[in-house]
């Protein structure tokens, strides 16, 4: 870990930096052990299969592939839709896609990405997408597709309202483009919105959800869509280098969390809930919250770059000094 | 004789036959007992002996059998197993056509002798395999021994056992998969537990260890499945975790691998790079990833080459990602049939090189070659290539996917195969048996730019420590089982050679790595053919052989099956294919053509 934590003997370590950083517990250790397993590029691995099903089910679509990152999810899930020559993607322009996987939409696949401004709820406006949509025009790419990301990273972990999820699919139909969801943290949308996740992607055509995160599965993400779709995205699975072999023994990580892990979601927003109150009470200058952009597990700490910046806030959140072991003696 | 019925399991319905042998005597079950099982202090009464004659009561009417010249019968003088009412008081007084056996003793019975017994439904292992199998013995003090249990293998084959039995940590130890606990290597044992209330509400949820697709052809007429040998010599990727490899990955340190903090991950990285003699390594989730990052790290600049072999995996199966993701040109090189291509050919390529506008030329290999028959690279060749290279100034990267095969076959440290590479990928997913996982290796900087591509194509796993564990597990432990592995594969070929049919060959020849070739006629048989009889069990076969057995390979070609060994397929499987294989060539060759339905 960070050096600061080398000086201190006997200190607690609250790791905070993600919620990728979650070991499995030892029950979903021994259910990883115990899963049947098999062959899955061949398509014989069961829990693998089972993971599939239930995860298919979970958000009433017509099947789903595990993959074992979100970024590769991403990324076939986009070069799926995006098939044509001078294809487009119309996502926000703080999304993860587009800032956080190194354009590999672009590199990989030669889609272009067409960036609509990211509202502070990470939404955007419907009328700007409207006016984006591609004419058939010779000096234009062809609009194929619109990416959405729930919930919102860069926006503090919001989640998108339901009656924007809901015009913007509408607006997509309209438009005859399909919809993706990048739902790395979905089930922490689910949660903190008390509604299916499966009503959350209703107007999706394919969604991507991370079991890695707050999930706490080791490795691994599930893409879920049509049949046909999934079909076509197995193979670009492969081409990327997505086909693993026994995958049973993290997809039964990914079953326990599931079953065990999602339904307790809700503590942890409660935790940074907690945690974002305290801060607000204090009523600082220097470092505030906004309270209620704090939907999920994810809290942002803004900092008046006239006192301090965030990495001295992040450096001296790691250091413990004696007067603060004093105080809370 | 005078025999004993020995206690039988409560689902197995008890047959009622009478024994009358060829003198008359009647109104006694007949049984040959022969299983020395340890009671509770693990000591048995049998004599010293080494071989046995051993049946069980099975479930078909009986059957003649006709025992070996001067084979010892042995008759155990344990009472509990005499538990039958019907045993008469002079059980320990035998007589056999006109025999007088006093139990104890051990005598040689005359060839003539024909006795009726039950046919057992269960094969018996061969003797040497008993003699080896069976039992240990443990060195107490002094000179007193104990007798203890070994796991049979072929436990596995008794119906009850199916779908929960597994070997335990130690050879005195089996384990159920179920109940997921530890007990001791006995048969009572184990039949004891099968019985347990738990067990059997476990087994009713819990999803049996056969693979997925039965055929229709191995179930009795009632649909239930009967005890079959599985052989899946697909691909060596097949091989799942044993206990063992499941053991190190529970126990594995694990952090993030996002931010290099996941300890397991890093030590198998280092211990790659320094297998190989490399600098750095990277751990990617499959061997296309690996050999995707490694050509997307090369070629980073805008007009950028790579040249392959036709026969290559990277070519042929990896759906041209280097052109479709990678937007790299890549020029075709004949392969030869030893897995190598011409140097000349290579030169040629260059020779109206512009020396003002240099471009990346990458030259892949693959060692061992896939589609050529698992060859393994010659040394010579491997020299001579690199010393082009550095004369061309291309850069030069292996696909090891098997290398470590290559480097048993040829006997030399796999970091000289790749010693003059700039990159190399090896597989942990196939031969070696971990459930999945790859590793790209070469030198720091390489492996820098390498993790921007990995991360880019959605490699980085968070907590993959637990796979590297798997990884580490299997270069420490199954390594030394490929040199098995390629004499098993020799074995199979010796067995289709054995035949000398026409309708299917073997070039012995060909035979490296733990890759094979079955060349069909096309005329008699064609691959898919021979595939499908392999995965069929017909009743005359199963007489004939005494094994019922289903071997599962691959068509490649119209005419050409693959086969590959791994570490699950072991030296009894071996066998059985082997007699699987000469059947099913005999029958080919006897077919009439017209009549012959699949």
């Amino acid at each position: 870990m960070s050096s600061q934590v080398n000086g201190y003997e006997g200190c607690r370590v609250v790791d905070m930096r993600s919620d990728t950083f979650t070991l499995p517990s030892q029950g979903m250790k021994e259910a990883m052990m115990a899963a049947p397993l098999g062959d899955d590029v061949f398509q014989e691995d069961p829990t693998v299969i089972e993971l599939q099903n239930k995860m298919a089910t979970l958000l009433e679509k017509e099947a789903a592939l595990f993959v074992p990152t979100g970024t590769m999810g991403n990324l076939i899930c986009v070069l799926n839709h995006c098939r044509s020559r001078g294809s487009e993607v119309i996502l926000g322009n703080l999304s993860h896609v587009h800032i956080y996987e190194q354009g590999g939409i672009s590199q990989l696949g030669g889609v272009h990405p067409r960036t609509l401004q990211n509202l502070p709820d990470g939404t955007f406006s419907l009328e700007e997408l409207r006016k984006a949509v591609r004419k058939d025009d010779v000096h234009m790419p062809i609009t194929e597709l619109v990416c959405i990301e729930n919930t919102h990273n860069v926006a503090g972990g919001r989640v998108l309202p339901l009656e924007w999820l809901d015009q913007l699919g509408s607006t997509c139909r309209e438009l005859g483009l399909p919809l993706h969801m990048d739902g790395a943290r979905l089930m922490n949308a689910a949660a903190a919105m008390q509604v299916p996740p499966a009503r959350i992607v209703r107007d999706c055509a394919s969604v991507s959800v991370c079991l890695s995160k707050g999930l706490g599965a080791p490795v691994g993400s599930v893409i879920v869509g049509s049949q046909e779709f999934i079909t076509k995205a197995r193979r670009l699975r492969k081409v990327l280098g997505g086909g693993m072999r026994q995958a049973g023994i993290i997809a039964a990580a990914g079953i326990y969390a599931l079953d065990h892990v999602a339904p307790t979601l809700q503590r942890d927003h409660a935790h940074i809930k907690a945690i974002a109150q305290a801060v607000s009470d204090l009523g600082s200058k220097a470092i505030f919250v906004n309270l209620e952009g704090v939907h999920t597990n994810i809290l942002m700490l803004e900092c008046d770059l006239n006192v301090l910046s965030p990495t001295q806030l992040c450096e001296r959140m790691g250091q413990i000094t004696d007067e603060e072991t004093e105080r809370h003696r | 004789m005078y025999w004993s019925k020995r206690k039988k399991s409560s689902d197995v319905p008890q047959l009622m036959d009478v024994f009358e042998s060829e003198h008359g005597q009647q109104g006694r079950r007949s049984h040959l007992l022969g299983d020395e099982r340890p009671n509770e202090e693990g000591e048995t009464s049998q004599p010293q002996h080494s071989s046995n004659i051993k049946a069980e009561r099975g479930l078909t009417p009986k059957k003649k059998m006709k025992i070996e010249k001067d084979t010892p019968i042995i008759i155990s003088e344990k009472p509990g197993l005499f538990s039958d009412d019907e045993c008469p008081e002079e059980s320990h007084n035998l007589q056999v056509q006109g025999l007088n056996i006093t139990v104890g003793e051990v005598r040689t019975v005359s060839s003539e002798l024909i006795l009726s017994l039950d046919e057992p439904t269960v094969k018996e292992p061969s003797q040497e395999e008993m003699e080896e199998e069976e039992m240990d013995t443990k060195f107490l003090s002094g000179d007193k021994k104990k007798y203890v249990q070994k796991f049979r293998q072929f436990w596995f084959k008794i119906p009850e056992f199916q779908g929960w039995l597994a070997e335990g940590d130690s050879p005195y130890k089996a384990f159920c998969t179920v109940c997921n606990r530890d007990m001791r290597a006995g048969k009572s044992e184990l039949q004891r537990h099968c019985k347990g209330a738990k067990h059997i509400k476990l087994m009713a949820k819990h999803q049996p260890l056969a693979p997925i697709s039965l055929s229709e052809d191995i179930t009795t007429e009632a649909g239930l499945p009967q005890s079959v040998t599985f052989v899946d010599l697909r691909s060596d990727t097949v091989t799942r975790p044993s206990r063992a490899m499941k053991n190190a990955m529970l126990e594995a340190a694990v952090g993030d691998d996002a931010f290099s903090e996941d300890p397991t991950v890093n030590s198998l990285e280092k211990k790659v790079a320094d297998m190989l003699g490399k600098e750095a390594a990277l751990f990617v989730p499959s061997g296309t990833m690996a050999n995707l990052v490694c050509v997307l790290t090369h070629c980073w600049g805008r007009g950028s080459e790579v040249i392959v072999g036709d026969e290559s995996y990277m070519y042929q199966k990896m759906q041209g990602g280097i052109a479709q993701v990678g937007s790299v040109h890549h020029r075709i090189i004949k392969n030869l049939p030893d897995g190598t291509f011409s140097l000349d050919e290579l030169r040629s390529f260059f020779q109206d090189i512009d020396t003002i506008c240099p471009t990346t030329t990458l030259v892949c290999i693959e060692n061992t070659h896939n589609r050529m028959g698992g060859k393994a690279l010659p040394l010579s060749w491997l020299d001579e290539l690199s010393a082009i290279c550095e004369e061309l100034n291309l850069l030069l990267h292996a696909d090891g996917a098997r290398l470590i095969n290559a480097s048993v076959a040829l006997g030399v440290p796999p970091s000289r195969l790749v010693a003059r590479c700039h990159s190399v990928s090896l597989c942990l997913n196939k031969g070696l048996g971990a459930p999945m996982g790859s590793l790209v290796v070469g030198t720091q900087e390489f492996i820098t730019r390498a993790a921007k591509i990995r991360k880019m194509l959605g490699g980085v796993l968070h907590q993959c420590g637990m796979i590297a564990a798997a990884g580490i597990y299997a270069l420490d432990n199954i390594v030394s089982q490929l040199s098995a592995d390629h004499n098993h594969a020799r074995a199979i070929a010796h067995s289709v050679l054995e035949e000398h049919s026409s309708s299917v060959t073997v070039d012995m020849k060909a035979f490296q790595t733990n890759i094979g070739f079955l060349h069909c006629d096309n005329i008699r048989v064609d691959a898919k053919k021979l595939c499908q009889r392999l995965q069929m069990v017909t009743d005359s076969e199963e007489q004939e052989i005494e094994e019922k057995i289903i071997v599962m390979m691959l068509p490649i070609t119209d005419t050409v099956v693959r086969f590959m060994t791994h570490h699950e397929v072991k030296k009894d499987h071996v066998k059985a294919v082997a007699k699987k294989l000469k059947y099913v060539i005999q029958e080919f060759d006897n077919m009439m053509f017209d009549h012959y339905k699949v």
